[in-house]
């Protein structure tokens, strides 16, 4: 270990190497690890008002928020809290439904981007999906709620093609809020799929073509097998992503469709139990991890392949 | 071959669609910002204008929540581009069998939701400055330094990953010359590694700033009392739309989008200068000083790109100016006229009822009639479906004050501009949706 800080001093020097160190340490405990673990701490903490009470008797472990989330508040009429469960289940379910939506919509253009548009059309094609990735969530969002809404452009050009004679209010149902999710995030979804595909050498689906294997064969055998990395990161980074949204539910849910996050910011906004709202953001965080670590399994693919 | 070309088809379909559904959302919502409508919608459309844009430049709010987000995110690039620079030069450094955790600690943060990064750095930052015993004045409550710290957790991981490619090209024979030649470590780093590194640190800038400028999940818990651009446009889109928010979103889209311009030339230039330095190594230095030392602005594009920018913000600008009045005057004329004919067929049809149920039916059925009818009323579709309701008719029969509120109430539902406008469920949905 001294032979390892004395190399360590010897290439980079005094001033720079303490720099360096300092910065990194800085980085890591007081930016990374520092904070997760004050807020583990925290949600199993009794709920304290005055932040002049913390660390004091009356700041005592317990597990009531946890219990909380699972059971519901010790007077409750029912068994369960099934109104914070099935939110969680719910958010759960539908950033799989997410994406899926958006691998579906992804692998073909993908595909198509990388093997069958040629030379300059394919480039800027490429190019041009840039452009809607750097417009900010938010205003996604907007755009979504502008073209569901009662008067929006949807509902106009259903009810001119007759195929309703009322205008269907998506954002109650919901519509709104997945397909405003799945365009938020499709093209972190594209971006590793594309650069996964565009790797693979053509030779090889040529190869498999004249060997006589199926167009649909051809995919499952050798084209997705290769995208696997691409495709697991994308699947990832959409899925976290729209596990944690909070811009896109609170524009576009309706009253039916609460998000986990909506009842985080809810916890922390306006109820003012910071415990809780910590407690159920290590519940959020631990679902995500426990995400990645299915997917690095089933995948078998490396944290640092999916992280890019 | 017929169905190779049936397939073709359908691909391309599949891919217009795809590039249509990427575009088209943000193509309607850039109209809305156009429509003097007071509502944000394409059809109807009114008028061609820009007063939603000087509604904007008059709103001091989101001068301010400007003002800050540029703070922040000035304050984050200074942050996070020497982490991101120290936590790269690190990853080569640290022992074999510490790296893939080190990796994984320093990578994590772009995984973890922005909601619990922004709680923990709220929860983590409140709970030191109580230890010290802090007044409420100081950093540790302040909404500024909390998002920074929030996002430079994030971010500085982000401009890692640009280092870290940089350096992969690195080569050190260049630092272990120039400390034998009897340079010092800080020289060197001065000298050597950050010239090589200048391309990569723009780009990092940029998308540090970007990035920060963009964020609202992990700001929206730790700006406190303060707003940023994102947390005061969620409370404008939350609290009712109105076209200024399109106006908000054309300029940050095209403020973004020439920022995003920037970061993929300073990408591309940065490929440019790795080439170079490839061709160095090879030993073929020749025009090496002249493609370097073209500046920023002496790219051909660059100029004709903002010479066009400059040009349709102007012409968009004067074409918004001219004529709205006249244009507005006139949707407005139009919509009277039309609220007057639907009066007028109403009274009309209420005359020629209340006519005929005077001389068919005996008084006591006609009162019974219209009950029946208003509790019908919710089922009925067709477009004058409570015409026959006795508010109608006592509309007609009443008071002149009703009869001026009438008027007023039709031209709002006459903003839907579609067939079956009187239904009642149409007002319903728009006073909803406003």
């Amino acid at each position: 270990m001294q032979k390892y800080w004395h190399d360590y001093f010897v290439k980079n020097g005094k001033t720079l190497g303490i720099g360096l160190l300092l910065a990194v340490l800085f980085w890591i405990v007081i930016l990374v690890i520092m904070p997760q673990l004050f807020m583990v701490d925290f949600s199993f903490r009794a709920n304290v008002v005055d932040a002049r009470q913390w660390g004091t008797d009356a700041h005592y472990y317990t597990l009531e928020h946890y219990k909380y989330m699972l059971y519901g508040s010790a007077n409750a009429s029912g068994e369960y809290n099934t109104v914070d469960l099935s939110v969680f289940g719910r958010t759960i379910l539908a950033a799989i439904f997410v994406t899926l939506i958006d691998l579906i919509l992804c692998y073909p253009v993908a595909y198509y981007l990388a093997h069958v548009a040629k030379g300059g059309w394919g480039r800027l094609m490429v190019l041009a999906l840039i452009i809607p990735f750097w417009v900010n969530e938010l205003l996604r969002a907007f755009s979504f709620k502008i073209m569901f809404g009662a008067n929006g452009v949807i509902n106009n050009f259903l009810i001119w093609l007759g195929i309703l004679d009322q205008p269907y209010d998506f954002i109650f149902e919901g519509v709104a809020l997945y397909a405003g999710l799945s365009y938020a995030y499709i093209l972190l979804m594209i971006f590793p799929i594309y650069n996964a595909i565009e790797s693979l050498d053509k030779n090889q689906i040529e190869a498999a073509r004249d060997m006589g294997a199926s167009t649909w064969k051809i995919h499952r055998r050798v084209v997705i097998p290769h995208a696997k990395p691409g495709i697991s990161s994308g699947a990832t980074m959409v899925f976290m992503l729209s596990l944690g949204a909070l811009a896109a539910p609170q524009i576009l849910g309706g009253p039916s469709s609460l998000w986990f996050t909506q009842i985080i910011y809810q916890a922390f906004n306006n109820a003012g139990n910071w415990a809780r709202g910590s407690a159920y953001a290590i519940v959020l965080l631990v679902t995500s991890i426990i995400f990645v670590l299915i997917v690095m399994k089933v995948f078998k693919v490396k944290f640092g392949d999916i992280a890019r | 071959m017929t169905s190779d070309r049936v397939r073709k088809f359908f691909t391309l379909f599949f891919v217009l669609g795809f590039f249509f559904y990427l575009f088209g959302p943000l193509i309607i919502m850039a109209l809305t910002a156009f429509n003097s409508s007071a509502f944000p919608r394409v059809t109807p459309w009114e008028c061609f204008s820009v007063e939603w844009f000087s509604v904007l430049a008059n709103d001091d709010k989101l001068v301010q929540g400007l003002r800050n987000s540029i703070f922040i995110s000035l304050g984050v690039v200074a942050l996070s581009v020497p982490l991101g620079l120290a936590g790269a030069l690190m990853l080569s450094q640290v022992k074999d069998r510490v790296r893939p955790w080190y990796y994984t600690i320093v990578i994590s943060p772009i995984l973890v939701p922005g909601v619990v990064l922004g709680i923990s750095t709220l929860l983590f930052w409140d709970r030191i400055g109580s230890m010290f015993g802090a007044s409420r004045d100081s950093f540790f409550y302040n909404g500024f330094f909390l998002t920074i710290m929030g996002h430079a957790t994030f971010i500085s991981a982000y401009t890692m990953l640009i280092f870290i490619s940089r350096l992969q090209r690195f080569d050190s024979v260049q630092e272990e010359a120039a400390l034998d030649l009897g340079a010092t470590h800080v020289q060197t780093f001065r000298k050597i590694l950050l010239p090589f590194l200048k391309p990569a640190i723009g780009s990092a800038a940029v998308l540090a700033f970007l990035a920060s400028f963009e964020n609202y999940n992990t700001t929206v818990f730790t700006i406190l009392s303060e707003s940023t651009i994102t947390t005061f446009l969620a409370a404008k889109v939350r609290h009712g739309i109105n076209p200024s928010v399109s106006a908000l979103a054309v300029s940050i889209v095209v403020i973004t989008l020439l920022g995003a311009a920037l970061h993929e030339m300073l990408k591309r230039r940065e490929l440019k200068a790795a080439k170079e330095s490839d061709m160095i190594a090879k030993g073929k230095l020749k025009e090496h000083s002249k493609n370097v030392k073209r500046g920023f602005f002496a790219q051909p594009a660059l100029y004709m790109i903002l010479a066009v920018f400059v040009s349709g913000i102007g012409t968009t600008y004067f074409a918004g100016t001219m004529g709205v009045g006249e244009c507005k005057a006139q949707v407005k004329a139009e919509k009277y006229i039309r609220v007057q004919e639907s009066i007028r067929k109403q009274k009309e049809k209420a005359m020629f009822r209340d006519a005929a149920k005077k001389a068919l039916a005996p008084a006591p059925a006609a009162i019974t009639k219209p009950e029946e009818d208003k509790s019908k009323r919710p089922g009925v579709s067709s477009s004058f479906g409570n015409i026959y309701s006795t508010e109608n008719l006592g509309g007609l029969a009443g008071s002149k004050d009703e009869k001026s509120e009438e008027p007023k109430k039709e031209e709002k539902k006459d903003d839907a501009g579609f067939g079956g406008m009187f239904a009642p469920s149409n007002l319903k949905n728009q006073s909803g949706s406003e």
